[in-house]
């Protein structure tokens, strides 16, 4: 897979939210608020970093009975490393930040 | 009201994700729910919408589908039109001394009496055959959309023998074939296109894996 070495400013805005919390799977809509992106800008973004290998998914089970289950995203090691080379959200990686 | 145009946005764009990117339908469904929760469901719904587009002009599935659709809307269909027309009004460039069906039963023309047998007799079932090439033209645009193959090419056979049997009888019967020649040309180029975007779909990885039916 092709690693995108010169991220775009909303790329670089998902990975410095998603790098804070490196093992925290997060939802669509949660990473929309933080990041500022409107879905159609954050889903093709994390559908081209997921085929990058960046992002990985899975599915949570729902909150609450009758909802669907959601999808949720974090860094792979890749895509951390990839967090870690931008300047401006390295200085907002949190102390605990690693690469496992 | 506004939650119900967003639904009805929402299932359109996840129409337009197509069949390989089915997760990302289903994530974007889920969310929905959340945009509906918070309020803002036709921000989310069109935000989809414009990332399915996005999607069909990036990835080569997407582009393949646009590609059928424009050659079905584009080319085929305007083309089924004009033979259907052309059989059931006698559209006037088909036949000879450009008085459509009538002209070419020669109703009034002097070699009326010669001929008016053998036309009245051959030109029904020319523009039968003229109806059943146009009506050819729309499951063949039908068939390529459901990708299916084996139709496409059992339909293209057909619809070229009766272009074929067309310009051939026309000429026999000393009709003004020129049109139908044209109209058969077309056919050539619309099946030679066909064959093209058939090899497409045979290269795409979903068509690889998915068999003609």
């Amino acid at each position: 897979m092709g690693r995108n070495r010169n991220p775009s400013k909303q790329m670089r805005a998902l990975l410095g939210v998603l790098s804070a919390h490196r093992l925290q799977w997060r939802h669509g809509y949660e990473l929309m608020k933080e990041t500022g992106l409107s879905s159609g800008t954050l889903y093709p973004l994390l559908m081209r970093m997921t085929d990058q290998g960046l992002v990985e998914s899975e599915w949570h089970a729902p909150a609450q009975p009758g909802r669907p289950a959601r999808h949720a995203y974090r860094l792979t090691a890749a895509g951390f490393a990839l967090a870690l080379e931008q300047p401006n959200e390295q200085a907002a990686l949190p102390p605990g930040g690693s690469l496992a | 009201m506004k939650t119900l145009l967003s639904r009805a946005v929402m299932a359109f764009a996840l129409c337009c994700l197509g069949e390989s990117r089915g997760e990302w339908a289903a994530a974007m469904r889920a969310e929905f729910e959340t945009a509906v929760e918070e309020g803002k469901p036709l921000g989310f719904a069109t935000g989809c919408l414009v990332a399915a587009w996005r999607e069909l002009v990036t990835r080569d599935e997407g582009r393949f589908a646009l590609t059928s659709y424009a050659l079905a809307l584009g080319l085929m269909l305007p083309m089924a039109a004009l033979q259907i027309g052309c059989a059931l009004l006698g559209l006037p460039y088909l036949f000879p001394d450009q008085q459509g069906l009538s002209g070419a039963m020669l109703e009034g023309g002097a070699y009326e009496n010669l001929l008016r047998g053998v036309y009245q007799a051959a030109i029904p079932s020319l523009a039968l055959l003229q109806l059943l090439i146009g009506l050819g033209h729309l499951r063949i645009a039908w068939a390529m959309l459901e990708r299916d193959w084996d139709a496409v090419t059992r339909l293209a056979t057909l619809t070229l023998a009766a272009s074929a049997t067309l310009v051939l009888f026309m000429t026999v019967l000393f009709l003004n074939g020129i049109q139908a020649l044209l109209q058969g040309g077309v056919l050539a180029i619309e099946l030679a296109t066909l064959v093209m975007v058939a090899q497409w779909h045979a290269q795409l990885p979903a068509g690889r894996s998915e068999p003609a039916s």
